[in-house]
């Protein structure tokens, strides 16, 4: 098993009558990209902030890479590396200095600081943009900087804060690439975001959370086994007749069928060849039928069952 | 790391628009306009030899002896024109004079035509005092003539009485005080890089404060070295005020000019100091404190006679410990030192009260970041 980099126990974070943590634990392993996932208010960025020293908390313990951290950890700190979820740039500064400034706090040696400079802008494609001052950037790029300045000095821990809001799907796409590509280098990722196709597609293991507290752990295929829903099926349909429905209601592993402007929606729980059984009764019946869906749940559909909300409103 | 930070420090300074704008463009903009609008009147009261008029309706000899000796004098007060009462009053008409002296048996008095400006004030105090002191002048005269000479230096002296003694080659005209607090307004606008150290550094006011925690910096290191480079980029921007003043406008600071420098960078270190102070204080955004700063530079200039010149006498008369105190005022105070005295024990014990002001703002404001860990981001 891999080495424990970050271990958070029993973590309390109060905001005078407001539990923004509630009694967290965590423990992320060498190597994994290990997803925060949550609704806004979750209390993700508070417990980020809390781990970084930042924010002082009521209770708990907080350890990383096998030691205490505390806010003068300057061996620990040298081995982080944080992208925060607000653009931290000097507008002064122009792509390369900002770059440098901020790689400068952590690594002397103005040479190997050089590399890592370099390194960090072929990383994130910027060569062309290496002579601009933010303001010139655009929405993407300044992302794409705002990670360069996180990263550049090789941190072997790596904390992404919602990286992606606000950006187009492209330079998102990029990102996400990105952190894939650090982590096989060699870096563990600690990733929080609201968006759970981010999280599904980046993530070894999750975390959910809601008001505070871990509500669901593990892989995705852990998190998905959790809930009854194991696939939903949606077939647009003009107009179907009760016996129809019920028929559909008896099938096993059928748990819950409905139909709603002109679409039928039939979750199910387990089980192979739901969908089979599912046209065979709307064949028996002479029933027409236009397009057919067959999903899988998502993580959406972990946090809708654990919760009875949505894991975010519908952009 | 201190250097490091120190040389992203200044070039952030250096390229800062808003702190360009307000310490080297502003000042430069400020100072042309004090220039064209105090200059002339300045000018004014640079007063030459006065033309005047003699209508002697009866003869005084005594008189006729103060005139000569004026006449005589290296920079005569007046040059008179003995005349009858007519050709006097065409003189006057045609503006070739600037006033009459009427000499008649019961004394001096004299015709203007305008009664507002510098020269017929003049006219009207020198016939003040010739009045005032005739009998001194007469009584000396009737003992020993010879002795009429050192009364009339007497009454040249007395002319110089209202005007300052300089006591070193410096220039004490009251209208350079108007300069000395646009230099130490420049100081103190400094107040905004210090104020941009404190939010940068920490991270509940700022994300570039929240990074700049987690890295692995000492945080009196780095706000040390953004205090220094902060107090350098502000010396640039007040050798460049003060030279613009003192060479393009040719606004005379006296022989001490590297003293009035030393005493505007230290201005510029009270001010960043002082920005770093107010900016550590609570959680307030960057807006209301940077409101909060310029109020009271603007309140401390205005208090040290920037915008009423004689403000600061008026201070200093009812409420001194307010003088001693404005950061404007100790730094206005300083080039006024330099042209003043001629030693520098005035001088140093203002530098000293700046520096003061300098350490007590500095550690005050560092007290209040140090802290570690915040309750709220």
């Amino acid at each position: 098993m891999a080495e424990t980099v970050v271990k958070i126990e029993n973590l309390v974070k109060r905001y005078k009558d407001l539990i923004a943590v509630d009694h967290l634990c965590l423990d992320i392993r060498e190597g994994e990209i290990f997803g925060l996932l949550g609704p806004n208010g979750s209390g993700k960025t508070t417990t980020i902030n809390c781990l970084l020293s930042l924010l002082d908390f009521d209770k708990g313990e907080i350890e990383i890479f096998g030691k205490k951290m505390t806010p003068v950890s300057y061996d620990i700190k040298r081995n982080i590396g944080v992208v925060m979820q607000n653009v931290a740039v000097f507008n002064e500064l122009n792509v390369r200095e900002n770059i440098d400034y901020f790689c400068g706090l952590y690594i002397k040696d103005k040479e190997k600081r050089r590399q890592c400079v370099d390194d960090a802008i072929k990383f994130v494609g910027l060569e062309e943009f290496t002579k601009f001052f933010p303001k010139k950037l655009s929405g993407g790029l300044l992302r794409r900087l705002n990670i360069a300045c996180g990263i550049a000095h090789k941190p072997k821990l790596i904390i992404f804060d919602e990286p992606t809001v606000a950006v187009d799907p492209q330079s998102r796409n990029n990102i996400l690439e990105g952190i894939q590509k650090l982590n096989r280098e060699g870096a563990t990722v600690i990733y929080t975001s609201h968006y759970m196709e981010e999280v599904e597609q980046l993530c070894s293991r999750i975390v959910i959370m809601d008001k505070g507290k871990k509500i669901a752990e593990g892989s995705k295929e852990q998190l998905k086994k959790m809930i009854k829903n194991t696939e939903t099926v949606e077939i647009e349909i003009s107009d179907v007749p009760e016996s129809t429905m019920n028929r559909l209601r008896e099938l096993p592993h059928v748990y819950e069928a409905g139909c709603n402007e002109n679409k039928l929606e039939i979750k199910c729980s387990g089980g192979k060849h739901n969908l089979v059984r599912i046209l065979g009764v709307l064949q028996d019946d002479n029933l027409n039928f236009g397009r057919v869906y067959s999903e899988l749940p998502t993580l959406n559909d972990v946090f809708l069952e654990i919760t009875g909300k949505e894991l975010r409103d519908k952009d | 790391m201190f250097f490091h930070s120190l040389k992203y420090e200044l070039k952030v300074g250096l390229r800062n628009k808003e702190l360009i704008m307000w310490l080297m463009i502003f000042p430069v903009v400020l100072g042309t306009f004090f220039k064209i609008a105090f200059g002339n009147i300045y000018n004014s009261e640079t007063v030459s030899t006065i033309p005047v008029a003699v209508v002697e309706n009866v003869e005084n000899e005594v008189f006729d002896a103060v005139m000569t000796g004026i006449a005589e004098s290296e920079e005569p007060l007046f040059k008179a024109e003995y005349t009858d009462a007519d050709s006097a009053a065409e003189l006057l008409e045609k503006g070739d004079i600037s006033g009459i002296i009427y000499v008649d048996a019961d004394g001096l008095t004299m015709g203007v035509s305008e009664t507002d400006g510098v020269e017929p004030s003049i006219i009207e105090s020198f016939i003040r005092q010739y009045t005032a002191r005739e009998t001194v002048i007469k009584a000396a005269a009737e003992k020993n003539p010879m002795n009429i000479s050192a009364a009339v230096e007497a009454m040249e002296i007395g002319e110089d009485i209202n005007s300052n003694i300089p006591l070193t080659d410096g220039n004490t005209d009251p209208y350079i005080q108007y300069f000395y607090n646009l230099i130490a307004m420049v100081g103190l606008f400094g107040s905004l890089t210090g104020l941009h150290i404190a939010i940068e550094n920490q991270a509940n006011l700022s994300v570039t404060g929240a990074r700049n925690n987690v890295s692995p910096v000492n945080k009196l290191t780095k706000i040390i070295a953004s205090l220094l480079g902060s107090c350098l980029a502000q010396a640039v921007c007040v050798i460049i005020s003060t030279s613009y003043i003192a060479f393009v406008l040719g606004i005379d600071f006296g022989s001490r000019l590297p003293l009035v420098y030393l005493s505007g960078i230290l201005g510029g270190c009270v001010g960043v100091s002082m920005g770093f102070f107010v900016g550590s204080i609570g959680s307030m955004g960057v807006g209301a404190k940077a409101g909060i700063l310029m109020s009271v530079s603007m309140v401390g200039c205005a208090l040290s006679g920037l915008m009423v010149g004689d403000i600061k006498a008026t201070v200093s008369e009812h409420a001194p410990i307010i003088n001693k105190i404005n950061p404007a005022a100790v730094i206005s105070d300083s080039f006024y030192c330099l042209n003043l005295y001629s030693d520098y024990d005035k001088y140093i014990e203002k530098i000293v009260t700046m520096l003061i002001i300098i350490v007590i703002f500095t550690v005050g404001g560092f007290l209040m970041t140090r802290r570690k860990k915040y309750a709220s981001l």
